[in-house]
C-alpha cells in the first residue's frame, strides 16, 4: 500500500456491531470499497474466485440510503444465492440510483473461511461526506 | 453526559427534560454504571422518551448497550390511540429468543459423551455464516404457512408435539401475522434458512443445573440440581432482518408523513393507528412466527441428536420444553395504567417478558410460579432461569433483562483472543465448543460479555424477576 494513502476501509470501535469507515477518491470508488468492506466482514476475500457475475440496480430516496440499500442487496444475494463479490465495478451512480457489475464466487465452506455474519447495514450514524482526499462514509453493520 | 438520579440500589432515573415526554428508568447497579455510561445507550433511553404516546417511563434493563434508535435492553410501551410502533424498538433479529429444554439425565451420564453430542448437534443443525438448508427447500405457500402458524406449523409437520406449544410464549404463534405484508425479498432470504442456527451469538448449548435457588419453583419447572439441560438461542434469520430493513424504509417516510419529530433517524416509527403501523405489526408477527418455527425444528434435531448418541428413547431422555421466550419483539398486551386497564404496544428489544403468577397468559402449569424467564450468559460461564413477578408487571410492563450484553467490540475481542486457543481454554474448563468459524468463537469470548450473574442479580434485587436456577455449559455449538 502506498504510504500516506488512506485505507479503503477500516473498522471503528463499536460494542455489539461493526462500524466501517470507508474511503474513496470518487463516489463510485467509495461505493465499490463499501462492497469490499462488507464482503471482508463475511469472509476472506482473497479466496473468492471471479467465476460469477451479477449486474445489480439499486434505487433509493437519497445517496446515504443508497449506500445502505447497496450493502443490503449484497447481503440478500449472499443469503439467497451464496454469492460473494470479489470485484465491484460501479457503472452508474446518481443520488438515487446505482448500477454495478459484481464479479465473485458462490460461498463454499470448504474453500471460504467463515468470519462474521451480518444481519444488515443500518442507518445508524450513517454519513457520506467529502474530504480533502475525496469521499468518506461511515456505516454500521448489525451483526 | 446524561444526568442520572439514583433512586435506590438498583434503579436510576433520567429526569424528564427537553423534548422527553416521560422520564427514563434504568435498572443497574452502581458498579455497572461506569461501563454503561461509556457508550451512548443512556442518550438512547432519553431519545425513546420523546416518542409520542409513550406510557410509563422509557426503560433500560441492566444488560443495556448501544443499539439502533432504541438501546439493546430497552423497554418502551405505547398506547394504541396516540402511540407509535418502531422497528428499531424490536431489532433486526425479530423474535431472537431462547428456549430451555430439560432432561431426565444427570450430568454424570452425559459428561463423558459431550464431545459426541456436540459433534452430532453440529451435523444435524446447520449453523454458520452461510447456513442454509439444502435438504429442506420451502415453497412459497409453505413458507407462508410457517409465518401464519409458527411453532404450530412445526408440530403439524412432525417437529415436536402439541405439549411443546403450551410451553412457548404466545403458544409459538403471534396473532395477527400476515405473510402478505412480508416482502418477496424477505421470503427469498428465509426460504432456505428455516431450521438453521445462524451465527454470531446464536448457539445450542448442553449444560447442567449447577445451583438451585428456590427448590419449590425449580420443582414446578421440572428442574433439579445436576440435571442436564439444553438451551437453544436463535431468531428469524434473514427473513426477519429483511422485514426490519424493509419497514425501516417505510417508517422513515411515515415519520415524515405523520409529522413525528425524531431525535435519531433509527427511531423511525408510525402511529399504531396508521396503515404503516398495522402493516409492520403484521409483518413482524409473521417473522416472529418463523423464528418460533425455527426453534421448534432445531429442538427436534436436538432430541434426535440425544437419541442417536445415547441410544435412548424420548421417554427415557425426557427432553421436555421448559419454556421459550422472545427477546426482540413488540407485543400488544393489556396492562394497568393509573388504575385503568389499557391495551399497550410493548417494545422489548433485548428484553424478556416476565409475567407474574396468576397471569392469564402464563401457561396453566406455571400459573403458581410465574412465567419462566431464560437468561443466557456467555459460553464460558453460566446462564440463569428465573420467573416473572408482580413487581415486574407493575413497574416494567412485565419485562426483565435478556442476557449478558456485550461489553467489548468484536475487534477488541479478536485482539484479546489473538494467539490463544479459545477452544482449548474452554475444554480445559470442561466446556466443549464447536463453531463453524474460528472468528465467531474468538469474537464470543467471555471477556467480551458482561457477567450475566451481575445482570440477573440486579433484576432479582429490584424484584422484577426471581432467581430459580443457575446452569453451567458442558458443550456448545456456535455458528
Amino acid at each position: 500500500m502506498t504510504p500516506g494513502r488512506p485505507a479503503k476501509y477500516r473498522q471503528l470501535s463499536h460494542t455489539a456491531d461493526l462500524a466501517w469507515r470507508i474511503r474513496g477518491a470518487s463516489l463510485t470508488e467509495l461505493f465499490e470499497n463499501a462492497g469490499g468492506a462488507l464482503i471482508s466482514t463475511l469472509t476472506d476475500r482473497r479466496f473468492l474466485r471471479r467465476s460469477q457475475v451479477r449486474d445489480l440496480t439499486v434505487d433509493s430516496p437519497d445517496l446515504e440510503a443508497l449506500l445502505v440499500d447497496w450493502l443490503n442487496r449484497l447481503l440478500y444475494l449472499f443469503d439467497v444465492e451464496g454469492f460473494l463479490g470479489r470485484e465491484f465495478k460501479v457503472v452508474e451512480l446518481s443520488p438515487q440510483r446505482l448500477r454495478a457489475r459484481v464479479r465473485g464466487d458462490i460461498f463454499d465452506p470448504a474453500r471460504h473461511p467463515e468470519k462474521t455474519a451480518v444481519k444488515a447495514a443500518t442507518y445508524h450514524h450513517l454519513e457520506i461526506k467529502r474530504t480533502h482526499r475525496g469521499w468518506q462514509a461511515t456505516v454500521i453493520l448489525d451483526l | 453526559m446524561i444526568k442520572l438520579r439514583q433512586i435506590d440500589d438498583y434503579r436510576w432515573e433520567i429526569p424528564r427534560e427537553g423534548k422527553m415526554r416521560t422520564r427514563g428508568l434504568i435498572f443497574a447497579s452502581q458498579a455497572m454504571l461506569t461501563k454503561i455510561q461509556e457508550d451512548q445507550s443512556l442518550q438512547q433511553v432519553a431519545n425513546v422518551a420523546t416518542l409520542p404516546g409513550i406510557e410509563g417511563p422509557s426503560m433500560a434493563m441492566p444488560d443495556i448497550h448501544w443499539g439502533y434508535g432504541f438501546p439493546i435492553g430497552g423497554v418502551a410501551a405505547f398506547n394504541l390511540e396516540e402511540g407509535v410502533v418502531s422497528p428499531g424498538g424490536v431489532g433486526y433479529d425479530i423474535n431472537c429468543g431462547v428456549r430451555l429444554l430439560r432432561t431426565n439425565l444427570p450430568r454424570e451420564e452425559v459428561e463423558p459423551r459431550v464431545e459426541d453430542l456436540v459433534n452430532t448437534f453440529f451435523n444435524n443443525i446447520p449453523s454458520g455464516v452461510g447456513s442454509r438448508r439444502k435438504d429442506l427447500k420451502l415453497s412459497m405457500p409453505t413458507l407462508k404457512e410457517v409465518m401464519r402458524y409458527g411453532a404450530g406449523w412445526g408440530v403439524k409437520n412432525g417437529y415436536g408435539s402439541q405439549a411443546d406449544l403450551e410451553h412457548i410464549e404466545a403458544a409459538g404463534q403471534i396473532p395477527g401475522a400476515d405473510p402478505e405484508m412480508v416482502s418477496q425479498f424477505a421470503m427469498d432470504r428465509g426460504k432456505d434458512q428455516l431450521g438453521t442456527l445462524g451465527s454470531g451469538n446464536h448457539f445450542v448449548e448442553v449444560g447442567y443445573v449447577l445451583e438451585v435457588y428456590d427448590e419449590k419453583l425449580a420443582a414446578t419447572l421440572g428442574l433439579f440440581k445436576n440435571q442436564v439441560t439444553v438451551i437453544v438461542h436463535t431468531g428469524s434469520r434473514g427473513l426477519g432482518h429483511q422485514v426490519c430493513d424493509d419497514y425501516i424504509k417505510v417508517m422513515l417516510r411515515a415519520a415524515d408523513k405523520y409529522g413525528i419529530e425524531l431525535p435519531d433517524r433509527q427511531l423511525c416509527c408510525a402511529p399504531l393507528t396508521s396503515p404503516e403501523g398495522k402493516q409492520y405489526l403484521a409483518a413482524m408477527a409473521a417473522a416472529a412466527n418463523f423464528a418460533f418455527a425455527n426453534r421448534q425444528m432445531i429442538t427436534h434435531w436436538v432430541r434426535e441428536s440425544f437419541e442417536q448418541v445415547f441410544h435412548m428413547g424420548p421417554k427415557r431422555l425426557g427432553l421436555e420444553l421448559v419454556y421459550d421466550v422472545a427477546h426482540n419483539i413488540a407485543k400488544v398486551e393489556e396492562h394497568e395504567v393509573n388504575g385503568k386497564k389499557k391495551k399497550l404496544c410493548v417494545h422489548r428489544k433485548g428484553a424478556t417478558r416476565a409475567f407474574p403468577p396468576g397471569h392469564p397468559e402464563v401457561p396453566e402449569v406455571y400459573r403458581e410460579t410465574g412465567q419462566p424467564v431464560l437468561i443466557p450468559g456467555d459460553m464460558g460461564r453460566y446462564s440463569f432461569v428465573l420467573v416473572g413477578t408482580q413487581q415486574a408487571l407493575t413497574e416494567t410492563f412485565g419485562s426483565t433483562c435478556h442476557g449478558a450484553g456485550r461489553e467489548m467490540s468484536r475487534h477488541a475481542a479478536l485482539k484479546m483472543a489473538k494467539g490463544r486457543s479459545i477452544v482449548r481454554e474452554l475444554a480445559a474448563k470442561g466446556i466443549i465448543v464447536r463453531g463453524a468459524g474460528r472468528a465467531t468463537i474468538d469474537e464470543e469470548i467471555s471477556e467480551a460479555y458482561k457477567d450475566v450473574e451481575q445482570v440477573v442479580n440486579v433484576t432479582h434485587g429490584a424484584g422484577i424477576s426471581k432467581k430459580v436456577a443457575k446452569l453451567k455449559p458442558l458443550g456448545v455449538i456456535k455458528g
